[in-house]
């Protein structure tokens, strides 16, 4: 009896959906652009904090230590350094690498290689170069340092010129992080609600279907049924068209986002393939549930017979 | 079998559809029941296939009193009334075929037996030919037919027809109370609610006037008195 009723309910979910074809092709559309809008939508949060991510790599802290420090000092301030939770990284740069770097760098300035020459030995510093793990960190790493007990080795840092610029920065990326949710918020509501109502207008279509269902004698459930199973076959056929819709368009945004991030390794396409099922699959769901919402919605006073 | 016992119905705020209306129809039997536009008819059909709930008063068909039916108990009343309306109310997007299994299907029959009854009961009515047309295939004449097919598919007691010639030619308005009248000679209780004078009086049937709600006149071989 459960798997007669159950097969009913398919088979008129299909037929309707078949039947009805241009209200489904309606419906499904109406889907797709929403869903489209979504991901659109998470393809720009992507790129905004990859964006983010790729400005915050380049700045870093660099302590200048006095060029008397022993290797052993030097070592233990940098094991002081690691200790702290806010530092991602420290890198070591010797006098020797301080120099072959500074060469390499200016090489093709011959006044500069001249100075070297009179100057006769290596007038630079050695240093240790700290990424910490987020903006907001190296403030924090800054204020400990007078608590290290080899801080006296430390004769200067670059920081403070980029104090200025991270503290706005800063600013900028809370505020776009903050921006994109509160605008994603409301874009998800607009689509959420562009569903519910494609629905409702499908469901209003056969408010004469319905009353005549119940005049028939079939129960409440029984009419409702093929409906909620067509709202699913809708989000279904939907996510499945965004699926072969969305990745042709990010293979042909990809070169462009790889020429402007450079060396940064952003791949959209990796990203939705490592996220596939969460997105995709929650987006499924998603669509699935505000389908049988809305059909339940909407089909509440048409079966009131 | 159906029985009315000083019925009224009101809406709200001061319509008067049903006051005090008390009819018996025995089993077997053949009544029209006739009335001006608004005297109450289409409501009484109402809360017989439990669309309305009476205000006062106690409606009963069988051992069943249905006067305060509950919601749930609605769909079993539906199977058990055939019901033929004015407006033939066939699903659009279902074949003849399919309407009529659709009635069958909603009680949960299985394939096997909708595959064998269907096609019986829509010889019947002589469509047999026709059933995998769309309802908008065929003619008003065909439709009504396929309504009584479905009405008929669990062999009720009681067939409710609500004006069921109203969209027809005189033609097909015959062959409908023919068909009605076959039915009725085969057991079934026929409740013909019609304002159409020239078929109430050919039928030579008991016939039950209404107005302002209420019987007015009860005529065992009657005619449309209005």
């Amino acid at each position: 009896m459960i798997l007669i009723s159950l097969s009913r309910i398919l088979k008129f979910a299909t037929q309707d959906f078949i039947r009805n074809f241009w209200i489904s092709v309606v419906t499904v559309t109406i889907l797709i652009l929403s869903l489209f809008s979504i991901n659109f939508l998470i393809v720009v949060g992507v790129i905004s904090q990859a964006a983010i991510e790729t400005v915050e790599q380049k700045i870093d802290l660099s302590l200048y230590l006095s060029p008397t420090a022993s290797e052993e000092d030097i070592s233990v301030l940098k094991k002081e350094l690691e200790s702290l939770d806010q530092v991602e990284e420290i890198k070591y740069v010797s006098k020797t690498q301080a120099l072959e770097s500074f060469q390499q760098k200016h090489k093709d300035n011959s006044e500069l290689q001249e100075a070297l020459r009179e100057i006769g030995e290596n007038p630079l510093n050695p240093s240790l170069v700290v990424q910490a793990k987020d903006l907001a960190d190296y403030d924090v790493i800054i204020t400990s340092l007078d608590r290290f007990s080899k801080h006296t080795i430390i004769e200067g840092r670059n920081f403070d010129n980029h104090k200025i610029l991270l503290e706005s920065m800063d600013k900028i990326t809370t505020k776009t992080r903050q921006t994109g949710i509160f605008v994603s918020l409301i874009f998800v509501a607009i689509t959420l609600l562009v569903v519910f109502n494609a629905i409702r207008i499908a469901i209003y279509t056969h408010k004469k279907e319905i009353r005549i269902m119940k005049l028939v004698g079939a129960s409440d459930w029984f009419i409702r049924s093929p409906f909620l199973v067509e709202g699913v076959i809708y989000a279904l056929i939907g996510v499945i068209c965004i699926i072969a819709l969305f990745y042709p368009f990010i293979h042909l945004l990809q070169p462009y986002l790889s020429t402007f991030f450079n060396a940064t390794d952003l791949n959209l396409i990796d990203y939705f393939n490592s996220n596939f099922i969460l997105i995709f699959g929650s987006q499924f769901l998603i669509a699935g549930l505000i389908n049988i919402i809305a059909s339940l919605w909407a089909m509440r006073n048409h079966l009131k017979v | 079998m159906i029985i009315f016992e000083n019925v009224s119905k009101h809406y709200p705020p001061s319509t008067k559809a049903l006051d005090g209306f008390s009819l018996e129809v025995k089993p077997g039997e053949f009544v029209s029941i006739v009335g001006q536009s608004g005297t109450g008819k289409t409501t009484m059909v109402k809360l017989l296939t439990g669309e309305e709930k009476a205000t006062k008063g106690r409606i009963a068909i069988g051992d069943w009193d249905i006067t305060r039916i509950k919601q749930r108990e609605v769909p079993y009343l539906r199977r058990q009334i055939g019901v033929i309306f004015q407006d033939f109310k066939l699903l659009p997007q279902k074949t003849l075929f399919e309407n009529v299994a659709f009635a069958m299907e909603v009680c949960g029959h299985p394939p096997s037996e909708i595959s064998s009854k269907v096609p019986q009961v829509l010889k019947l009515v002589g469509l047999e030919k026709k059933t995998h047309r769309y309802p908008r295939e065929i003619s008003g004449g065909e439709q009504q037919r396929v309504v009584i097919a479905r009405s008929l598919i669990h062999h009720p007691k009681i067939l409710l027809a609500d004006e069921p010639t109203g969209n027809l030619d005189s033609i097909n308005a015959a062959d409908i109370i023919n068909l009605l009248e076959k039915i009725n000679k085969f057991g079934t209780t026929v409740i013909l609610v019609t304002h159409n004078k020239e078929i109430v009086n050919s039928l030579r049937r008991r016939v039950v006037t209404i107005d302002g709600g209420r019987v007015i006149s009860d005529q065992k071989i009657g005619k449309y008195i209005l």
